[in-house]
């Protein structure tokens, strides 16, 4: 019988994450028939991002995309990708991946019997707010939604923000009554879970990335024959690419449709209220510098060149 | 054969007298092992996902604890109080005031048979001896204890949202036209009966009574306001809502109404007490019988009778997850989906069939189980034909209503045949035409959706989107 | 005296995990409401109470018959049958718990092996996750007490909640009130004359 692998994302099929998981099938369908089969299972159907990396330790999962915020608890080395304005824009970021320390840190999870395979992009982080934030007193005393990560909460608190913890589900409610003043996010999570609907100003901050790591359990992926292995990691790769495209081009068309639907106004910086951002911000680096390390901040601060 | 296996197991299961919750989890498991080649281990992370990463959920065991709190005689009849000086002095008036009392209740307590209990009890006797027949007094409120599950806040509203993933606080909005439009058609209907029938009407009591029941009964209905009024005001997600509603329905019942607890007996001003003297001695009370409550038998009791009814129904939810991904992962709805498209059945032909079979599981199971086994089969097929999936869930409700007044399984009719002593032919036949009118209530839902959507929709637009 | 104990420990721990959940989810609004701000742990924190509602409560609720289950139909039949079929429900039961045990261990040992923290606090996750293992156990030992009991005939099915006769509590308690009322008019009228 052929290998088994699942898929399982808790996105929609037509996002950058499920076309990518579908072209992995496609490339792997075409290229291994007979000797592996993917079934992707999208849109939490298998399960939620929290549980998925458990899922596969216990071996009913053999493949995910949790973002890279997910892993704080597996090692706190990935963290470096919640660093506010480490990088500079997109490029910088895949010149970071696809370097030595990028892809060392691709093996971080080991210990815990994980293995990361690639990363796929989603974009830059943006805030959104029910006020405009031009500079970091703007955002002073407003209640801002964060997944659960030290560094996105020590980023909020770093100006005066109250981080708050709050399930995706609610987010939308908490928002669109106030509850909640703002969050943050891609310009295609904002598009697409309709928080440009609800928050109507959105700064153009590029301050972080959301990314995600395709991951794999190390007990099913070192059982694989080595040729066999090297063709899956193949197939990944041609895969991510392709996601990647897509998710660079639909940051813009949705970036360009939050403009359009003019139900959000979006707020540029200039260089010199930026610069107030990342003064504010960047003490996080070095709260986070012990755990993180150095020589990976150093290099993914140098990828910006 | 996977779909076969899945329901015959599931339905043997329960027709043995198995705990629901068990039959789904056990056939779910039995399926997932006989079918596909997920592991043991993996199922119980499943069911452990389930029970602890659904904060949406958490409403329901909020809600029934704050229903637990006012869920008693004495906020019935402050209610009752408060209905018979608004609209008794119309013709039939007393009825239409048992009516608008069952509304009240059932909107702060959301049970339908603790409606029926606590109102009926109070009412048909007062109808029988204003000269109503006992049956129209007694059919009355069998039907109008209906309302409970459909003006929210809702528990069966909030297990729809969960089995769907739709928004508990727009399904909430959704249903309070419908709600008030069935209590305006049985008032209507009571209307008509009174000018035939000659019934009589009360003596209006006067503005200054009115305001003063009014605002005793305020005490339980300011829940309603809260909790609407915290979701749409920009204070509380609906989870965090009916945490605040728990913790109001307790100050109101404790220190409040006074019916349970520590302060019980206690008056709020005592002959010839100044106010200012009265003022200090309850504070001083309060503060108490605050900590009083921790230990005090009533209290907890209601705190235990909240949490048993939770951790039923989460329960039931959980393993009924468990069933939703078995028929996520074998992909069953979809192949009902197809099927049904193949026939070339049209949305209001799947509505019908929808209607029929729900109106059958309502003859012998409790509406939550129905929804649980029900919404995650018919959610996918009906978004495929274009239905609105808020629509949907107010389909369901209504006949979830209708349920509970048919036999064998129907919870308003045992409490009216228990209140009135009276056989469950007689109670049948009494609830009858009121049931007949809520059938063609059912049909207006059911083919005019901006009943239902009219509200969300229009919040909506207000919001500018 | 023991079984009173264990009983007034079920009840209470059980209370105990429902107010704290409510009270937890309350602090929360009044914090961010009032004070403009939060708990970091609250979140994570009030999910784990509410699996160990869930789960613990599972076995308590068999104990006190708070499930809901269909009977109308096993109780038209003999009563014999009736009982064989109950014995039959309580085995599929046990299976069931069985397996959930069994995955439940699994899962346990695997997360204890790998070592991993709670998100917000510095807890091992095995720890919490440990209520799947209790509660199952629990289950099962309280479906072999019903068994016991129908075998030795003193019950026929499993014991469901009766949410119509809970309401009727309601109607007693308000009929009671009521002649408490026309006594205590009557006494008065009396004393009157
Ligand atoms: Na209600
Ligand atoms: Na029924």
């Amino acid at each position: 019988a052929p290998v088994e692998i699942k898929f399982s994302h808790v996105v929609a099929e037509n996002t950058p994450k499920g076309q990518m998981a579908i072209k992995f099938k496609e490339l792997v369908d075409e290229r291994l028939a007979g000797k592996v089969e993917v079934k992707v299972f999208p849109s939490s159907q298998l399960f939620g991002d929290n549980k998925v990396l458990e899922a596969m330790l216990l071996g009913d999962v053999q493949m995910a995309a949790p973002s890279l915020s997910k892993f704080q608890k597996y090692t706190k080395s990935l963290q470096v990708f919640d660093l506010p304005f480490l990088f500079k824009d997109m490029d910088a970021v895949e010149r970071f991946q696809k370097g030595p320390e990028g892809q060392k840190l691709l093996g971080a999870l080991q210990k815990k019997g994980l293995v990361g395979l690639g990363y796929l992009h989603n974009g830059m982080k943006q805030l959104s707010a029910s006020a405009p934030l031009k500079v970091p007193a703007d955002a002073s005393g407003k209640k801002f939604r964060i997944m659960t990560s030290d560094v996105l909460q020590a980023q909020f608190e770093a100006v005066d923000a109250v981080p708050l913890k709050k399930p995706f589900s609610e987010v939308f409610t908490l928002l669109q009554t106030r509850a909640i003043d703002g969050q943050e996010n891609t310009w295609s999570n904002i598009f697409s879970k309709k928080f440009f609907e609800v928050q109507p100003y959105i700064t153009e901050s590029n301050h972080g990335v959301l990314d995600y790591l395709i991951v794999t359990s190390a007990e099913f992926w070192m059982g694989l024959d080595d040729d066999l292995r090297t063709e899956i990691s193949a197939a990944l790769n041609d895969a991510i690419a392709y996601g990647n495209q897509i998710a660079a081009q639909k940051a813009e068309s949705d970036k360009q449709a939050i403009i359009d639907s003019k139900r959000s106004e979006v707020v540029n910086l200039s260089d010199a209220e930026r610069a107030q951002w990342v003064t504010a911000m960047k003490p996080v680096w070095k709260q986070f510098e012990d755990e993180i390390g150095a020589d990976v901040i150093s290099a993914a601060e140098a990828s910006n060149q | 054969m996977t779909i076969a296996a899945l329901f015959l197991m599931l339905f043997g299961f329960i027709f043995m007298g198995m705990p629901i919750a068990i039959a789904l989890g056990f056939s779910s498991v039995t399926t997932i092992l006989l079918f596909s080649n997920d592991s043991l281990p993996s199922v119980a992370l499943k069911l452990f996902e389930a029970t602890s990463e659904h904060y949406t959920l958490l409403a329901i065991p909020f809600f029934i604890l704050s229903s637990a709190f006012l869920s008693t005689g004495g906020v019935a009849k402050r209610l009752i109080n408060f209905a018979i000086d608004s609209i008794g002095h119309v013709r039939g008036g007393l009825a239409m005031a048992s009516v608008m009392a069952c509304m009240l209740f059932a909107a702060v307590s959301g049970s339908s048979p603790a409606t029926v209990a606590a109102i009926g009890t109070i009412v048909i006797a007062g109808m029988v001896r204003a000269g109503y027949p006992e049956s129209f007094a007694a059919g009355v409120i069998a039907n109008a204890g209906t309302l409970g599950i459909l003006i929210p806040p809702s528990i069966v509203m909030l297990v729809y949202a969960a089995a769907t993933e739709v928004s508990a606080s727009r399904m909430f909005m959704a249903g309070f036209i419908p709600g008030l439009m069935m209590g305006g058609i049985l008032m209507i209907a009571i209307y008509i009966t009174a000018r035939i029938k000659k019934l009589p009407a009360q003596p209006f009591p006067g503005f200054r009574q009115l305001a003063k029941s009014g605002s005793i009964a305020m005490g339980g209905l300011m829940l309603i306001v809260i909790v609407l009024g915290s979701i749409y005001g920009g204070i509380a997600s609906p989870t965090e809502a009916a945490a605040v509603a728990a913790v109001y329905a307790y100050l109101v019942a404790v220190f409040g109404y006074r019916d349970i607890g520590p302060m019980k007996g206690i008056l709020w001003r005592n002959q010839g007490e100044s106010s200012g003297a009265a003022a200090i001695r309850n504070l001083f009370q309060m503060a108490i019988a605050l900590p009083k409550s921790v230990t005090n038998p009533e209290v907890r009791k209601v705190v235990l009778d909240g949490s048993k009814v939770s951790l039923m129904l989460l329960f039931i939810i959980a393993n009924a997850m468990l069933f939703a991904h078995v028929l996520t992962t074998e992909r069953i709805p979809h192949t009902i989906a197809e099927t049904i498209i193949q026939w070339g059945l049209p949305a209001w032909g799947f509505l019908i069939v929808v209607n029929i079979l729900l109106l059958i599981a309502g003859n012998f199971m409790e509406p939550s189980a129905i929804l649980l086994i029900m919404a995650p089969i018919l959610f996918p097929i009906a978004t495929q034909l274009g239905i609105d999936p808020i629509h949907l869930g107010i389909i369901m409700v209504v006949n979830m209503e209708i349920g509970m007044l048919t036999p064998p399984v129907g919870l308003n009719l045992f409490v009216t045949a228990g209140i009135t002593g009276k056989n469950m032919v007689w109670v049948i036949k009494a609830c009858l035409p009121w049931l007949s009118l809520l059938l063609f209530f059912l049909i207006l839902i059911t083919y005019i959706p901006q009943i239902s959507l009219f509200l969300p929709e229009l919040i909506d637009s207000m919001r500018g989107y | 005296m023991i079984r009173k104990v264990i009983d007034h420990f079920e009840e209470s721990f059980l209370s105990l995990l429902m107010v704290s959940m409510t009270l937890l989810v309350f602090a929360e609004v009044v914090l961010r409401f009032g004070f403009n701000t939060g708990i970091h742990w609250a979140q994570e924190v009030t999910l784990l109470i509410a699996a160990w509602f869930v789960l613990y409560g599972a076995s308590y609720g068999v104990k006190v018959g708070a499930h809901i289950g269909v009977d109308v139909f096993v109780k038209l039949l003999p009563s014999p049958i009736h009982r064989f079929l109950t014995l039959l429900a309580i085995v599929l039961a046990l299976v069931y718990c069985g397996m959930f045990l069994y995955g439940s261990w699994i899962y346990l040992a695997k997360m204890k092996m790998i070592g991993i923290e709670l998100e917000d606090l510095p807890i091992p996750k095995w720890i919490p996750m440990s209520i799947l293992v209790i509660g199952f156990a629990l289950l099962a030992l309280r479906f072999l007490e019903l068994g016991w009991k129908v075998l030795k005939g003193e019950v026929e099915g499993f014991h469901f909640v009766d949410e119509a006769a809970e309401s009727m509590e309601i109607a007693e308690e308000l009929k009671a009130a009521e002649a408490a009322e026309a006594a205590a008019k009557e006494n008065n009228t009396k004393e009157t004359k």
